[in-house]
C-alpha cells in the first residue's frame, strides 16, 4: 500500500489515507490508478470516486474539477464531496428536475445547465447502481 | 457628594455588562479559531490550484484566457462589499463601507453604469443610511441575510457562476470585492480587490522548462489537453478567490469582535474601580456626617 488519494476542497481536506488503488472519474470516462502511475493532471467530470484498500471499496461522490497523480500521490480537486451512503436522493432528484426546466438561452446559459444536469444524474445512478 | 446608594447601583449595573463583554469576548475568540482554522483549510486548495497552474505554466502553455484580459469597454462594473450581520466589532463595518463608498465613485467616472451589491445586514443599513440604492443584498423571502459568518462554498459557488455568466455575456466588465483582510491578529485592513477580470494567475509566471518543452514532453500527461485543464482552471480559480475574500471577512470579524469586546471589558474594569473609590469615599463622608450628629446632638443633651 503505497499509493496516497488526498481529496481536497475549498473547505477542507475530506480524505488523505493510504490505499491499493483508486479509480477517479473523468471527463469522458473512469480512469484507474494504481502505484507507479505516469504523472498525469487531467479534468474530471461528476462522477464516482472509488478506493480499494485491502478490498474495502470506499466510493464517493465528486461534483468534477481536477485530479493530479504525481509520485504515487494522487490529489483530487473538486467543489464538493460526499460518500455515496450520504447522497440525498430526494433532493438530487429535485437538482434533475430544476436543472431540466431551467431555460438556457444562450451557450454559457447551456452549459450550465448540462453541468447541473450532469451531476444530478451522476448522483442518481450512484445511489441507483450501489452495492 | 454623590449619593452612596445611587454610586452602587451604577456600579452592579456595569458589573453585569462587564459580564456580557467579557461573555461576548470569549465566544468571539471561538468563533475566531473556528474561521480561522477554516481559512487554513482553504489555504490548501489555493496552494494545489497553483501548483498545477505553474505545471501548465512549465510545459509551455501560454497562459490566456478571457477572464484573465481586462476588457476595452466599460459598460456597467460592480461593487461588492463583504459586511457583518452584527454590529460591537469596533470599526469593522465602518471601514469597509467606507473603502466601499471610495471605489465606488472613483468606478462612477469610469463606467456607465456602477451596481452595488451588498453582503450582510450592517452593510446594507449603512447603505440604506447613506441613501444609496443596493442592488443585491443577498436575503431570502424574509430578509434575512442566507450568508452566515461561516459561508458553505455551494454558496458562494452560486454567486460566483452569476459573475461569470454576467461576465461572459459582456452584461458584467470588471467586479470590485471591498472586504476585510486578514494580514495577522493585530492587523486586519479593510481593501478593495478587482476579481474579475482575474489579472495574473498565480503560478503563472513559471518560466518554461525549455528541455522539456523541446523534447516534446512535459513530466505530466495533460488529459485531455492543458489547453482545457486552464479553460477550467481560471474559472475555479475565480471561486476560491472569491470564497477566500468571504472566509478572510469573517476571520476579521471575529477578531475585530473580540479586540472590541476586551476593550469594552478593560474599560469596565477601570469604571468600576473609579465608581468604587467615589463610592468608599461618599460611603466615609456620609458615615462621619452620621457621627457628628450623634455627637453634636448628645453634646446638645450635655449641655
Amino acid at each position: 500500500m503505497s499509493l496516497q488519494i488526498v481529496v481536497v476542497t475549498p473547505e477542507k481536506t475530506t480524505l488523505d489515507q493510504k490505499v491499493d488503488a483508486v479509480t477517479v472519474p473523468m471527463f469522458d470516462g473512469e480512469l484507474g490508478v494504481l502505484r507507479g502511475h505516469a504523472p498525469l493532471i487531467g479534468r474530471m467530470g461528476p462522477g464516482e470516486l472509488r478506493t480499494t484498500r485491502g478490498g474495502d471499496v470506499s466510493r464517493f461522490y465528486v461534483d468534477g474539477g481536477f485530479v493530479q497523480i504525481l509520485n504515487d500521490v494522487v490529489s483530487v480537486l473538486t467543489g464538493r464531496t460526499v460518500p455515496v451512503e450520504e447522497i440525498d436522493l430526494d433532493a438530487a432528484r429535485q437538482e434533475l428536475e430544476t436543472a431540466e426546466r431551467q431555460q438556457a438561452s444562450n451557450v454559457e446559459l447551456m452549459d450550465l445547465k448540462r453541468k447541473a444536469i450532469a451531476q444530478a444524474k451522476a448522483q442518481i445512478r450512484m445511489v441507483e447502481n450501489g452495492s | 457628594m454623590a449619593n452612596a446608594r445611587a454610586l452602587d447601583k451604577r456600579r452592579k449595573s456595569i458589573r453585569n455588562i462587564k459580564k456580557i463583554t467579557r461573555t461576548m469576548e470569549l465566544i468571539a475568540t471561538a468563533r475566531f479559531k473556528k474561521a480561522m482554522d477554516r481559512a487554513s483549510a482553504a489555504t490548501d486548495y489555493t496552494q494545489r490550484i497553483t501548483a498545477v497552474v505553474a505545471d501548465l505554466a512549465r510545459a509551455g502553455l501560454e497562459v490566456s484566457h478571457p477572464l484573465l484580459e481586462a476588457r476595452e469597454t466599460h459598460e456597467s462594473g460592480t461593487v461588492l462589499v463583504l459586511s457583518a450581520n452584527r454590529g460591537l466589532c469596533g470599526g469593522y463595518n465602518g471601514n469597509v463601507i467606507r473603502a466601499a463608498l471610495n471605489r465606488r465613485i472613483e468606478m462612477q467616472e469610469d463606467f456607465n453604469e456602477v451596481r452595488t451589491e451588498v453582503v450582510g445586514k450592517r452593510g446594507n443599513s449603512g447603505f440604506r443610511f447613506r441613501d444609496i440604492a443596493v442592488d443585491e443584498s443577498f436575503v431570502d423571502e424574509d430578509g434575512v441575510s442566507y450568508i452566515e459568518d461561516d459561508p458553505e462554498f455551494a454558496t458562494i459557488d452560486k454567486i460566483a457562476d452569476r459573475y461569470l455568466r454576467e461576465f461572459a455575456s459582456g452584461k458584467l466588465d470588471r467586479l470590485d470585492v471591498t472586504y476585510t483582510k486578514f494580514i495577522s491578529s493585530s492587523r486586519q485592513e479593510a481593501i478593495v480587490e478587482t476579481l474579475l477580470p482575474l489579472g495574473e494567475l498565480e503560478g503563472a509566471d513559471t518560466p518554461v522548462d525549455e528541455e522539456g518543452v523541446s523534447d516534446g514532453e512535459s513530466l505530466y500527461e495533460f488529459v485531455p489537453n492543458a489547453k482545457s485543464i486552464l479553460d477550467e482552471v481560471v474559472p475555479t480559480s475565480f471561486k476560491v478567490k472569491l470564497f477566500k475574500c468571504f472566509l478572510d471577512a469573517a476571520v476579521s470579524e471575529h477578531i475585530s469582535r473580540m479586540v472590541a469586546m476586551k476593550n469594552a471589558t478593560e474599560n469596565a474594569n477601570e469604571m468600576i474601580k473609579d465608581l468604587s473609590r467615589t463610592y468608599n469615599r461618599a460611603r466615609q463622608s456620609q458615615i462621619t456626617g452620621e457621627i457628628m450628629e450623634v455627637i453634636g446632638g448628645v453634646e446638645a443633651l450635655e449641655g
